[in-house]
């Protein structure tokens, strides 16, 4: 199939437009995307990479392009306003691929900034030539190239040198509209040296159209800097999602990941962690809860670029229904790459007989003193549990759902920061009771 | 209280249980006592209504009610608890959360509103102390990481939190230290009532000198096939369970 075919073509049509909405350093880079694009197309499943997740059928159908960028009328600080008990965060929206000017109460702390890209470009043009589209230039992924070909706008996130932010910053990207839309997101996150911040993207969907998003993100973590990234996907039916993560982190550094899947027909994760220098450090968590119809894949590479490195993953997955789960995790330990430290975990309970787990856990080693560890188990609901439960009076239905949540329960105890921790813990036992989506907005307001 | 009648029943297809009568009365303790493999697992399996095990013939009554109609949680609120041999590990569930789930459940089938949290919290730290199970117990996960008796305490612990009025016993003696059996002992003593009985499974004589016995019952292939006073237990102690196969064969 030549998918790729209907937006090349688009963006041909449109490049005017689409460039006069954008700014300079991102459309720079649409030529060269659109010639990769042309000579090797969207990714299939004969892609390795793709295997799993047919991307080809996703790209197929023909989705608008909010190329005028039209705002909703109502503005989504208060049409999804957020009421965070225990929670409060530094919140900025996004309807679909068009930025939201925050509230002019926002405060934000000194020396970190939360700016459309587009501004950014204007107000720092030095600092996203010096970022943007440096780590995901490289990818040679389809996805990747086809948000560079298309993407608009986005956010960047940049926290200055030693500023520790206490308040957790929450990007909120809606999809919204009456037809059928893609949208195209770019995120840019650059953590100072020693700085610490928490970011948290909440996605969800608007309304019964089918939608297609695509973000890339690229985040820098600086020399002994502490960056946490969350995600929280709460996107209906209909809605297709490729995140593309593209982080490198710096001498002493550490990031953490985290993926909270709750609702959304397809979502496909790529992340390629490079531990860049040495002492670098990542966390990655993944906590699934995939539902009937729901398509959720992990692709990860984890880079050991440099000696003394520590990367841990931790992806669990509950299937229920007839659901699919995919993880495709590489750690990859380059020549000298000495005392790397590794793990690797991918662990899926099969609620349902429907449900299919798919789990590759890899390992390419090139140092020798290292130590790595990778293990992936895949297995029904434990039946003498449930039975002990049902003895002591806990309904059957109760039982499945304590065991569920507690499966994946340990992934959400690794966060560190209590109140969030709590939060999303409490939205897992939301979703498994089935009381989600009872409101447009974002669910941490409730 | 309960009225076991010709009850038969076979896990995987083989049969175990072939015809067991057994009659509890109120306020009343039973031991079962039988070699190994005899079925007396399988028995408290059937009555608590496990699923991996069928019951192809019989009946059982339990306070005026077909037992066998119940559903495994409908038993327990009626009141059947049953100590498990070997109690499984909930990892992630934390014992107070699976207390509660259970103990408002129950409260539920009974058209009660949820156990407040103070009251709760008051409850737990009581059974707790009755069983010498420390607190920190709680907030771990089911079973999780227990050691044999810590099990075996856990147990009886959830026993005196649900209250309920028909007990199974299955070997909880088994694994626990001497200190640690009688604490467990007494607190079962404690908890005992004219309106509450159970049914004792041991292979040791140190439980009939705690909880003194009504009668005393010996399972051999599925059957119970000797039924007596608690001496009768201590002949067993003594004398093994060959003399009492013998007896059957004539
Ligand atoms: N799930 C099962 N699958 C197959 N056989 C079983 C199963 N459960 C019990 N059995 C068999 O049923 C028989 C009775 O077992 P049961 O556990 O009831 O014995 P018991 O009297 O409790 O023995 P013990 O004193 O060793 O605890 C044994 O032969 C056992 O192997
Ligand atoms: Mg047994």
């Amino acid at each position: 199939m030549a998918g790729e075919k209907q937006y090349l073509q688009l963006y041909e049509e449109h490049r005017s437009l689409l460039e006069q909405h954008s700014c300079a350093p991102m459309n720079r880079h649409r030529a060269a995307a659109a010639g990769w694009l042309r000579e090797k197309g969207l990714p299939t499943q004969r892609n390795e990479q793709y295997k799993y997740t047919d991307a080809d059928a996703a790209f197929a159908p023909d989705y608008g392009l909010n190329l005028r960028r039209v705002l909703p009328e109502k503005s989504p600080y208060e049409a999804f306003r957020c009421h965070v008990p225990n929670l409060s965060t530094l919140v900025f929206y996004m309807v679909n691929d068009v930025v939201c000017a925050p509230l002019p109460t926002q405060r934000m702390p000194g020396g970190v900034r939360v700016l459309s890209l587009c501004d950014m470009a204007k107000k720092k043009p030095a600092f996203i030539d010096e970022y943007l589209h440096r780590l995901a230039a490289k990818a040679d992924d389809g996805v990747t190239v086809l948000n560079t070909l298309l993407a608009q706008d986005g956010w960047v996130i940049h926290i200055t040198k030693g500023v520790h932010l206490e308040t957790p910053i929450q990007i909120v990207s809606i999809q919204e509209g009456h037809t059928d839309l893609m949208s195209n997101r770019r995120v840019l996150v650059v953590a100072e040296e020693g700085s610490d911040a928490t970011v948290l993207f909440c996605h969800h969907t608007a309304g019964a159209c089918r939608y297609l998003s695509t973000e890339v993100m690229e985040a820098y973590v600086h020399p002994q800097a502490r960056l946490r990234l969350y995600g929280v996907e709460e996107t209906g039916a209909g809605s297709h999602h490729f995140c593309q993560t593209y982080a490198e982190v710096m001498q002493g550094g550490r990031l953490e990941t985290g993926n909270i899947h709750l609702h959304g027909e397809l979502v496909r994760h790529t992340s390629h962690i490079r531990l860049a220098e040495p002492g670098a450090e990542a966390e990655m968590l993944a906590a699934v809860v995939a539902g009937d119809g729901e398509h959720v894949d992990h692709n990860v590479l984890v880079e050991h670029a440099a000696e003394q490195c520590t990367s841990d993953m931790l992806h669990k997955y509950v299937l229920t229904g007839k659901s699919i789960s995919a993880f495709a995790g590489k750690v990859l330990v380059c020549p000298g790459a000495q005392h790397t430290l590794s793990q690797q975990t991918n662990a899926n309970l099969c609620a349902s007989s429907e449900a299919r787990a798919y789990s590759q856990p890899m390992l390419e080693i090139y140092a020798d003193d290292v130590k790595c560890n990778h293990g992936s188990t895949t297995g029904k609901l434990d039946e003498s549990a449930l039975f002990y439960m049902r003895q002591r009076g806990i309904a059957e239905a109760e039982a499945r759902l304590l065991l569920q949540h507690a499966f994946v329960n340990d992934v959400l105890q690794r966060i560190e920061l209590a109140p969030l921790r709590e939060r999303l813990a409490h939205l897992v036992e939301l979703r498994f009771r089935g009381e989600l989506g009872k409101c447009r907005g974002c669910t941490l307001c409730r | 209280m309960l009225e076991i009648r010709n009850l038969h029943a076979s896990v995987e297809g083989k049969e175990i249980l072939r015809g067991v009568n057994l009659s509890i009365g109120d306020g009343e303790v039973h031991v079962l006592m039988g070699p190994n493999g005899s079925g007396k697992s399988t028995l408290s399996h059937v009555l608590v209504g496990n699923p991996k095990y069928t019951v192809t013939e019989g009946t059982v009554q339990f306070n005026g009610k077909d037992l066998l109609a119940l559903s495994p949680e409908d038993r327990s609120h009626e009141g059947i608890f049953m100590s498990f041999q070997a109690p499984v590990e909930i990892p992630g569930v934390s014992m107070t959360n699976f207390m509660r789930a259970a103990v408002n459940a129950k409260r539920k089938y009974f058209q009660q509103e949820p156990v407040g949290a103070s009251d709760f919290l008051k409850l737990l730290r009581e059974k707790r102390q009755l069983v010498g199970l420390d607190a920190h117990f709680m907030s771990r996960g089911v079973n999780e990481g227990f050691s044999g008796g810590e099990r075996k305490r856990n147990e009886i612990f959830q026993m005196a939190v649900l209250e309920p009025c028909f007990s199974i016993l299955d070997e909880t003696d088994s694994g626990l230290d001497v200190d640690a059996l009688r604490i467990v002992a007494e607190g079962f003593n404690k908890l005992r009532t004219e309106r509450t009985s159970a049914m004792v499974i041991t292979h040791y004589q140190r439980m009939l000198d705690y909880l003194k016995p009504d009668f005393v019952h010996v399972l051999v292939n599925g059957r119970i096939v000797k039924s007596g006073d608690a001496s009768l237990g201590y002949a067993i102690e003594e004398r093994g369970f060959d003399w009492i196969k013998e007896e059957i064969k004539d």
